[in-house]
């Protein structure tokens, strides 16, 4: 099944009178399991492309059928309510709330949504336990390692049970070893049947991927598909 | 987003900032706090003065020498104030419409009772004139034109000055100045509620004829203090003091006096009164306008601080409303915060100026919701913008943000 189809996606800053293309024209088309391997040099518009996707930001022109639904014209509303219940993210820089407990942060995507406070608060330890965090719970994310602080992050992310996860250079600010953690529980919920879009500069961890593509100058370079383990 | 997670998340940053929070609600606390005082004040200071009239005569009229005045300092005039005398009191006895003249002329004097001294105020009357008196004795009798070493003594001067109550027989001495002179007490006056726009509290006062106020003063020339008019129909009370007024010219043509009535006193005082109140709305009107700004202050500050959290937030799939609706509520709970601190506060500051400078103060629940209304109200609007700024943030500059 396609869950993402893109097709002619640009997107053109204006800075001044200049025009500044930063997506030249992407076609790409994405399906319900799939684990996406972004690369590309920096500047290349690999975050641009993933905010598009993410229904964070609207491309300039183009359209974007996500879930078999026409996301380009959608309201500001709309795409709000999307992010929340279908689209996990997975930031390089964790994006936890420092001055909530690592638990509330978990819980913030259900308190979004209207989940009654203890059936979220059952889920969001769940999510913990399973990234095997849960012992930091009442933590401030301030003070947990950043192997800790990612595992987090996806616990949130899985917060409201998205079939799609977004993940910008989510083990850049990582050591070896909690990449390979990350990448784990990254490649468990791929199996479990998530569609996952990671951008990545770490050639090693695409072996984790199905397909991977690579980025220069706004536009695709070259996609190649691995045969799943 | 449930109002109660809201709230939640609101009172974590409250807890988190205490210092902060407080500093920025300070001038909500004050503002709140004189417009409870206000209404506190302002109202208990009508009622005081609105029942002490509500049992005055209408049918009055003061004449005194000078000119009257309420609250401000006394009025000067570059006239001398006029010398009273039975001239006059024929005179104003002969206007059209009125019934009675009592000339009255007080002093401050010390009395003399069994070795003890105490201050109180005599005033030298006209028996036959004052009838009113004449039905509050309650013990012994009242003066007569006849009598001269013979005194009339308030219930409170009898009760309250000495160890010893005084009573009709008891002799006391009556100093003014270097001379003194002994009485008899005659008659005690009934307790009578206070009217604080009568020449004084007759509770603390003693009455002697004329004569013997001119024998104590000791002055060549008696002059009497006030004339105490009283008009056949009240509903003539102004035409008379506009008559008194024309006719005393023929007198004192170079001398100052007035003539005014309870009701001209009762709405200078209430001038005087809003007034009062209108200085303390201002007062309370300028620290909402200036707790307002601060709040706004703080809030542009906290949602400066919270960029990043505010693209996260978006990033979860909060909607702008979700995210206007957390930091207007924000303002609005900082603003009930404020109010009910300052609406304490009020109720405390109204309580000890009562005791302290002797204003009643009237605490309702309508001055405490009228406050609350005005904190929580320009709190919400100091709030607008914020919250607008707040939820107007691209997700995506926001969460590039440092
Ligand atoms: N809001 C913006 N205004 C102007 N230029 C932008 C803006 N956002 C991104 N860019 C530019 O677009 C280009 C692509 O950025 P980005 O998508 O972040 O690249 P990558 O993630 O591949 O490093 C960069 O040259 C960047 O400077
Ligand atoms: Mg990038």
């Amino acid at each position: 099944m396609r869950v993402i189809s893109l097709s002619d996606i640009r997107k053109t800053y204006i800075i001044g009178d200049a025009e500044l293309p930063v997506l030249k024209g992407i076609d790409l088309s994405i399906e319900s399991g799939d684990f996406l391997a972004l690369m590309g040099p920096s500047g290349s518009g690999k975050s641009t492309l993933m905010n598009i996707i993410g229904c964070l930001d609207r491309p300039t022109a183009g359209t974007y059928t996500l879930l078999d639904r026409d996301v380009s014209t959608a309201s500001e509303e709309e795409l709000a309510m999307i992010r929340r219940d279908r689209i996990g993210f997975i930031f390089q820089a964790f994006n936890l709330i420092g001055r909530i407990s690592v638990l509330k942060n978990v819980e913030l995507p259900m308190m979004l949504k209207g989940v009654p406070r203890d059936e979220r608060r059952a889920r969001a330890i769940e999510l913990l336990e399973s990234v095997g965090v849960a012992h930091r719970a009442d933590f401030s994310p301030l003070n947990i390692s950043g192997g800790e602080r990612q595992r987090v992050a996806i616990a949130r992310a899985l917060a409201n049970n998205p079939e799609i996860i977004i993940a910008d250079e989510p083990t850049g600010n990582l050591d070896l070893k909690s990449t390979e953690e990350v990448m784990d529980i990254l490649s468990g919920l791929n199996r479990e049947g998530r569609t996952i879009i990671m951008v990545t500069h770490n050639p090693e961890i695409t072996k984790y991927c199905n397909r991977v593509i690579r980025m220069r100058d706004g536009r695709i370079l070259d996609q190649s598909s691995v045969e799943q383990s | 987003m449930k109002l109660y997670d809201i709230l939640d998340l609101i009172s974590i940053g409250f807890k988190a900032d205490r210092f902060k929070t407080l500093m920025s609600s300070l001038g909500i606390i004050i503002g709140v706090m004189a417009i409870v005082v206000m209404l506190s004040v302002g109202e208990g200071l009508y009622s005081g003065v609105s029942s002490q009239f509500s049992t005055l005569d209408l049918d009055v009229i003061h004449v005194i020498p000078g000119r009257f005045s309420f609250g401000g300092p006394p009025a000067r005039s570059p006239e001398e104030p006029a010398k009273f005398t039975d001239k006059d009191t024929k005179l104003l006895e002969n206007i059209p419409g009125v019934r009675n003249v009592a000339p009255q002329t007080s002093a401050g004097v010390i009395i003399g009772f069994r070795n003890t001294n105490a201050s109180a105020t005599l005033v030298g009357i006209d028996p036959e004139n004052e009838h009113d008196l004449k039905t509050k004795i309650s013990q012994g009798r009242f003066l007569t034109e006849s009598d001269y070493t013979s005194i009339v003594i308030g219930s409170g001067v009898a009760d309250g000055l000495f160890r010893m109550r005084i009573s009709p027989g008891n002799r006391i001495r009556i100093y003014y100045e270097d001379n003194y002179m002994d009485f008899r007490v005659v008659g005690v006056l009934r307790e009578e509620e206070s009217s604080g726009i009568r020449a004084g509290n007759i509770n603390t006062q003693m009455y002697v004829t004329h004569r013997a106020m001119k024998e104590l003063l000791g002055r060549e020339n008696y002059y009497y203090g006030t004339f105490q008019v009283t008009v056949d129909d009240p509903a003539s009370v102004d035409e008379v003091v506009d008559r008194i007024k024309l006719d005393l010219k023929r007198y004192h043509r170079d001398e100052a006096y007035d003539a005014t009535t309870a009701r001209d006193m009762l709405s200078s005082l209430m001038s005087i009164l809003s007034m009062i109140k209108y200085a303390l709305a201002g007062i309370g009107a300028i620290s909402l306008v200036v707790g307002g700004i601060g709040i706004a202050n703080v809030m542009m500050l906290t949602v400066k601080e919270r960029i990043r959290e505010i693209g996260v937030m978006k990033a979860l799939g909060a909607t702008t409303r979700d995210i206007r609706i957390q930091y207007l509520l924000e303002a609005g709970l900082l603003g009930v915060v404020s109010s009910i601190i300052g609406i304490v506060l009020g109720i405390a500051v109204s309580f000890a100026m009562g005791s302290l400078a002797g204003l009643p103060s009237t605490i309702r629940i309508q001055s405490m919701l009228t406050g609350l209304l005005f904190g929580a109200l320009s709190t919400v609007i100091a709030g607008v913008y914020p919250a607008n700024r707040a939820a107007m943030l691209d997700p995506i500059e926001a969460l590039r943000s440092e």
